[in-house]
């Protein structure tokens, strides 16, 4: 009994704190979207008003716009950096001299601050002084202008963060396929199943919740990737790289128009709920087939 | 096995298995992405948005009964 | 093909290696050029150095304040949620709590929710709700410390978990039989045991709060803005001082370069919850 109370005792600080700055928040946002609530309109107070800012928001071409090449972004980096990663990931099975210290380099994006990578790609493709439109224009003279051009900022943005990410899904792919028993290999083998054969039918089930953590995973990440577009495009040009994240901190935050704010919110956070409840359920779903 | 450690998991017509809490949650995240795509494109054509939550409702019990 | 030759597998992970550091690198050179250089011909060698760029970020005193209220806050998150961490994660595994499942897995959810939907709410929050007297929570140390335990705290909990399942509870059964108080079992049995885990949760947790942009540059205003925000403020308003940008980013980036080798084979469990073991 007196243990019991102990036990949640220790809990109540982390309960205390991840409830203020966590739930609270939530149900916070949930109940301003419902209202009218605008500091510098003529009426200050919040007025209740049904689900008259999400109609609004369904119709926001600018938020729609932004969702979908959100879409777009999360989409191309992250088969990007599921297909590099499993290369790589199968790269590095085999042994060769300085394997580790690769391994290394390889893992050293992973801690450096999003803005911080931002940064550095936007000195390495600002027209001006950058290296990379500096060697394309001189090689292939192709014009790399990430300040006109949508495409080139859309594919950088694609581009960076692959080089920052990618190396989360080698390690990670790396750490099943290193788990994995080597007798159906063999079998395989034996049977004379050729390569692809084999990928399809013994490497892919096999290291499937691997693949499907670290999918879900970077899914999530990428769909709120903020700081390093911030810093590279700053959404830029146009909207070509307003992400969801950038379009909220550029565009909704700085009107002061909460009510409508909190609606993009919560959809928001709607969506990577679904994503994140997926990634539950098709990690638990297999496990309780076989029970 | 399963029934051992939640003995409220059952498993209905939904892919896998829930307890009456992931139905309820299944079913509130049908209602809004519902409300949502009504109110898009539907309610334009003059039909109230309050029929999208009636079918969310009689779609959310029949979840949360067989689910 | 490639598995009869391992020179050929070093070739193309020197190549890989290259593009992995070439970027950083890169920033390394635009902060040491002469300002005067900056605009020929980019160079990809080293012609001259000058440390102009980097005198010029610490004689900055706005930047100095940047750089102290990012330590405060980084140090007072890292040492809070792993405290914090640590006894929450005494409980979950030493007693039988009800619930205590859902409680963890909610947790986690804490540190998916994407940090910008929750810019408007703790904005508003900071501002007019947890407000006691004249004391408000935004803009100070203590407000950005404790909002960066929504992501920090669920990843402390998140790794020091195995940590002290690893822990034999026959050690403090027995010294509860013993006589020990909770406190002296946590304190001069536990903790000991868990030092190595800790020390872990402490280094990462402070990386990931020295990295943080975003909450930092709505929640703050002057007192406690962090070095990340200093960084892109710079770029905003003077646009084309390129060298101090990048002087700015190399000390940004220098911590968690001194930690790297420490933590590396923990960061990929800690980014992917657990779910791989690195």
């Amino acid at each position: 009994m007196q243990s019991k109370k102990l036990g949640w005792l220790l809990l109540s600080p982390t309960l205390f704190i991840l409830g203020l700055f966590g739930i609270f928040p939530f149900i916070y946002v949930v109940w301003v979207s419902f209202h009218e609530w605008n500091p510098f309109a003529a009426n200050p107070e919040k007025l209740f008003n049904w689900a008259e800012n999400y109609r609004k928001v369904v119709f926001d071409a600018q938020f729609l716009a932004s969702l979908g090449v959100t879409l777009a972004f999360v989409f191309f980096a992250v088969v990007s950096e599921v297909v590099i990663g499993y290369l790589l990931a199968q790269a590095f099975m085999k042994n060769f001299p300085g394997k580790s210290f690769f391994r290394t380099i390889h893992t050293l994006p992973l801690i450096m601050a999003p803005i911080i990578v931002g940064s550095i790609w936007k000195l390495m493709t600002t027209p001006s002084i950058g290296i990379i439109p500096n060697l394309l224009d001189t090689w292939f003279g192709i014009d790399l202008n990430i300040g006109q051009s949508a495409l080139a900022a859309f594919s950088i943005t694609v581009i960076m963060d692959i080089w920052h990410w990618t190396p989360l899904v080698t390690l990670s792919l790396i750490a099943a396929l290193v788990s994995l028993p080597s007798d159906p290999f063999e079998q395989a083998q034996i049977d004379g199943a050729n390569k692809r054969q084999v990928f399809w039918h013994i490497t892919l089930p096999m290291i499937r919740p691997a693949l499907i953590a670290t999918v879900f995973i970077r899914l999530m990440d990428a769909m709120r990737t903020v700081d390093e577009v911030l810093m590279l495009t700053g959404g830029g040009p146009g909207s070509a790289t307003r992400y969801v994240g950038v379009h909220i901190y550029k565009e909704v935050f700085p009107r002061t128009n909460y009510g409508y704010g909190s609606a993009i919110s919560v959809i928001v956070l709607y969506l990577s709920i679904v994503i994140c409840w997926l990634l539950y359920v098709s990690l638990i779903a297999p496990r309780n087939k076989k029970g | 096995m399963s029934d051992k450690t939640e003995n409220t998991a059952k498993s209905g017509f939904l892919p896998i298995e829930t307890n009456w809490f992931d139905r309820l949650f299944i079913s509130v995240v049908i209602w809004v992405a519902l409300s949502l795509f009504w109110m898009r494109f539907i309610e334009p054509l003059g039909l109230s948005v309050w029929i999208a939550a009636a079918i969310s409702v009689a779609l959310g019990a029949h979840i949360i009964r067989k689910g | 093909m490639k598995r009869s030759n391992p020179w050929l597998a070093v070739l193309f992970w020197t190549f890989l290696s290259f593009l992995t550091l070439f970027p950083i690198y890169w920033l390394f050179v635009i902060s040491v050029k002469p300002a005067v250089d900056l605009f020929s011909t980019p160079d990809i060698l080293l012609t001259a150095i000058d440390w102009q760029n980097y005198v010029k970020v610490m004689n900055d005193s706005t930047l100095r304040g940047y750089m102290m209220n990012s330590l405060i806050i980084s140090t007072g998150n890292a040492v809070l949620v792993t405290t914090l961490g640590f006894l929450a994660c005494y409980a979950l595994t030493r007693f039988d709590l009800p619930g205590k499942e859902s409680v963890f897995f909610w947790t986690i959810t804490n540190r998916m929710a994407p940090p910008a939907v929750f810019l408007l709410p703790l904005y508003l929050l900071l501002t007019q709700v947890y407000v006691i007297g004249d004391f408000k929570l935004a803009d100070t140390h203590l407000g950005m410390i404790l909002v960066y335990c929504t992501f920090n705290l669920p990843f402390a909990i998140w790794t020091l978990r195995p940590t002290l399942d690893g822990i034999p509870k026959e050690l403090d059964e027995a010294a509860v039989v013993d006589g020990a108080s909770a406190w002296k079992v946590i304190s001069d049995i536990i903790f000991p045991l868990a030092r190595p885990g800790l020390a872990v949760t402490l280094i990462l947790t402070w990386v990931f709060a020295w990295n943080e942009y975003l909450l930092a540059a709505t929640l703050t205003n002057f007192n406690a803005r962090t070095l990340t925000t200093g960084l892109s403020e710079y770029v905003t308003t003077t646009g084309t001082e390129w060298g101090v940008m990048a002087a700015i980013s190399v000390f940004t980036l220098i911590p968690a370069l001194i930690v790297f080798g420490m933590v590396q084979k923990h960061i990929v469990a800690g980014l992917t919850f657990g779910a791989v073991k690195g």
